[in-house]
């Protein structure tokens, strides 16, 4: 079934959690190194409390890319592989995400429109807020859906 | 032009790479475990990566072409905005380019935007355009 214009998804909250930011710490080098192992890194300001500190932060801050991945899942549990696989996903970090702040990914459909491929072409908001409905990231995704 | 050193030194104009590397189903599956994506097309018979996994492409450019690291300053990332035109295979030869296209202060602070090229390494087909901005110093004027 189609979503509808106006439709809104939410994922379940979630707190940000030390170990969930150390994740996305560790996965940058083994991406690189593509060994099968887990590779890790020098201190970070998402997991190391005293680089975080030293670079004028209050305590460790979540990777933006965090937030972003959570609404890439949002979009592909509604919108299948098609989410990942044609169209355009932007977000922009407007406040920072500090540890154990509760996360909330959502989205809304804002357009969709028929084109001469065959596609169906959602525009959809979508965002993170927190525990108490304040947007720490926003931005905007396009994703090209097609009749399976 | 100011690669070959920190990545704090980068400027307009830079040019990092172009580099080739193929995307393994192991990177797919950690990157989409760390991320918490366990939905079956990133976890099971997997075929392409996310289209969020081209910022460690960023990454691997800054190693490449900023051998001496970060610089005297944290990087925070300010937005991330990638247009998809194909799914990213596993296991073909991909090629990966960016180009730093600003360098700006706001508010005191230093902004980086590179835009990433990444396509097929064979057939040049494009996969992913990403427009990826960074703050280069939290702290007010401590990058400039």
């Amino acid at each position: 079934m189609k979503p509808a214009v106006g439709t809104q998804f939410r994922l379940a909250p979630r707190m940000m959690t030390r170990e969930r930011m150390r994740w996305y710490v560790d996965i940058q080098e083994t991406v690189q190194q593509d060994t099968g192992r887990i590779v890790t890194q020098p201190p970070t300001i998402h997991d190391d409390d005293a680089y975080a500190k030293k670079q004028g932060l209050p305590g460790i801050i979540s990777d933006g890319m965090v937030s972003t991945n959570w609404i890439l899942g949002l979009l592909v549990d509604v919108f299948g592989a098609d989410a990942a696989s044609k169209g355009r996903l932007r977000t922009k970090y407007i406040a920072p995400i500090y540890e154990d702040d509760v996360v909330v990914a959502c989205a809304k459909i804002a357009s969709a429109l028929d084109n001469e491929h065959g596609e169906t072409v959602y525009g959809v908001e979508v965002w993170c807020e927190d525990g108490t409905g304040k947007k720490l990231t926003v931005g905007d995704a396009t994703i090209h859906t097609r009749a399976h | 032009m100011a690669v070959g050193r920190y990545v704090t030194d980068l400027d307009k104009g830079d040019v990092l790479g172009p580099l080739d590397y193929t995307m393994s189903r192991f990177v797919v599956r950690e990157y989409c475990h760390a991320n918490e994506l366990h939905q079956d097309c990133f976890q099971n018979e997997v075929r392409f990566a996310p289209p969020t996994l081209v910022h460690l492409d960023k990454l691997r450019l800054y190693k490449h072409a900023c051998p001496a690291g970060t610089g005297p300053t944290a990087r925070v990332h300010y937005e991330y905005d990638a247009t998809i035109h194909a799914p990213i295979p596993v296991g073909v030869p991909l090629r990966v380019k960016g180009t730093v296209t600003e360098r700006y202060e706001k508010k005191g602070r230093q902004y980086v935007v590179m835009e990433i090229d990444l396509r097929t390494a064979k057939d040049d087909q494009p996969l992913i355009t990403y427009r990826d901005t960074v703050i280069l110093a939290y702290k007010q004027g401590a990058a400039s």
